[in-house]
């Protein structure tokens, strides 16, 4: 099974970015800590063991439906919010859009003189 | 059927119900995005929210009931961001490439993300509660959760803000990258990755392997960027209630 391994092996570096930040005091969240660390480690061992590879594959493709019951949540406080909701959908489209404009602008500047290939 | 119902009751006493709701919502999602052709305004996953909702509504579960159930597959988020650091690793060496007009790009870009909307929202009169709820909007969420809890913000608006981006993001940058004739898919990809989060990074897949790769890489730099110093600047601003 090296889809199991692979996964114990996430959850181990989960577990391992909780206990770094329990003694640090980090404000990051232990999942970031957990993917830096699994990075590093990759890194130095050259590649990606096919375990790992097995269990991070279908979890990454499933992040979408992982996000799904807690977006699901937003349609059940529309009551509560009623009268803010104008500011927060202006900010956030506004907000995004503008941001967008900025990030490719930015990254055309940066980039576009180094060629495609 | 009322949430008091037996029936309701006796399905839910597990969170089997919940789970397999999820991945109806889910799979019938992508089955809509497939039919419709891949919209770029109407991604799978608000399909599969919006059916979700309009299901829990309809056989009266309450939401918290649903959640609690629904435990079981959220938690997987902690390994998947764990998982992300596979894609990262893959990446390095186009990471190296770039990495000076990246490292340039990704602190003013990942910082204004939050700022433009934060901007517009405290100047529409929104709380402090909101502000630390929507600030997060374009962080993966397993980092975002994370981030909001820290800010004080509600992390259900927060599940909402990080929606509405995501589905934004997709036709905001195909817009604009025509536009501004950017027609790279690594460009691409990154901004919907540093911008639409998990949603963006979705799409940038189905454009190219390229695209997917670069987007990974945007959202991760983004989610780390943002949580490292989010919670800092907000104590230096000194917006958090304490």
């Amino acid at each position: 099974m090296p889809a199991l391994s692979g996964f114990l092996w996430l959850i181990s570096y989960w577990l391992i970015g909780e206990v770094v930040i329990h003694f640090t005091g980090l404000p990051i969240s232990s999942g970031v800590i957990g993917m830096l660390l699994m990075c590093a480690t990759l890194a130095i061992y050259g590649r990606v063991p096919s375990s790992i590879a097995a269990a991070a594959q279908p979890l990454i493709a499933l992040l979408a439906m992982l996000i799904m019951p807690g977006v699901v949540g937003v349609f059940f406080i529309i009551d509560e919010l009623a009268g803010q909701w104008t500011a927060i959908l202006i900010a956030l489209l506004l907000g995004t859009l503008l941001s967008v404009v900025t990030t490719l602008w930015l990254l055309k500047r940066l980039i576009g003189q180094v060629h495609v290939r | 059927m009322s949430a008091n119902s037996p029936l309701l009751a006796l399905l839910t006493s597990t969170p089997l119900f919940a789970v397999g709701l999820t991945l109806v919502a889910y799979l019938i999602g992508s089955r809509v995005f497939q039919r419709l052709k891949r919209p770029s305004w109407l991604p799978a996953i608000l399909i599969a929210a919006l059916l979700l909702a309009g299901a829990l509504s309809l056989i009266g579960l309450p939401y918290a009931t649903y959640q609690q159930g629904a435990t079981w597959l959220t938690v997987l988020l902690g390994p998947a961001t764990v998982a992300l650091g596979m894609p990262l690793y893959q990446q390095l060496p186009r990471i190296v490439e770039l990495w000076r007009p990246l490292a340039v790009c990704l602190p003013i870009a990942a910082t204004l993300a939050a700022f433009y909307s934060l901007a517009i929202a405290w100047l529409m009169g929104s709380s402090d509660a909101i502000l630390a709820s929507i600030a997060a909007k374009s962080v993966t969420a397993p980092i975002a959760i994370g981030i909001t809890e820290q800010l004080g913000g509600t992390v259900a608006l927060l599940m909402g803000a990080l929606l509405i981006t995501g589905v934004i993001t997709i036709p905001c940058v195909s817009l604009i990258a025509r536009f501004l004739h950017i027609d790279d898919e690594r460009l691409i990809g990154f901004a919907l990755g540093l911008n639409g989060h998990a949603i963006g990074t979705v799409r940038a897949f189905e454009i190219s392997p390229t695209a997917g790769a670069f987007a990974s890489l945007g959202m991760s730099l983004t989610g780390i960027f943002t949580a490292v110093l989010l919670p800092l600047a907000w104590r230096l601003i000194g917006m958090s209630s304490g």
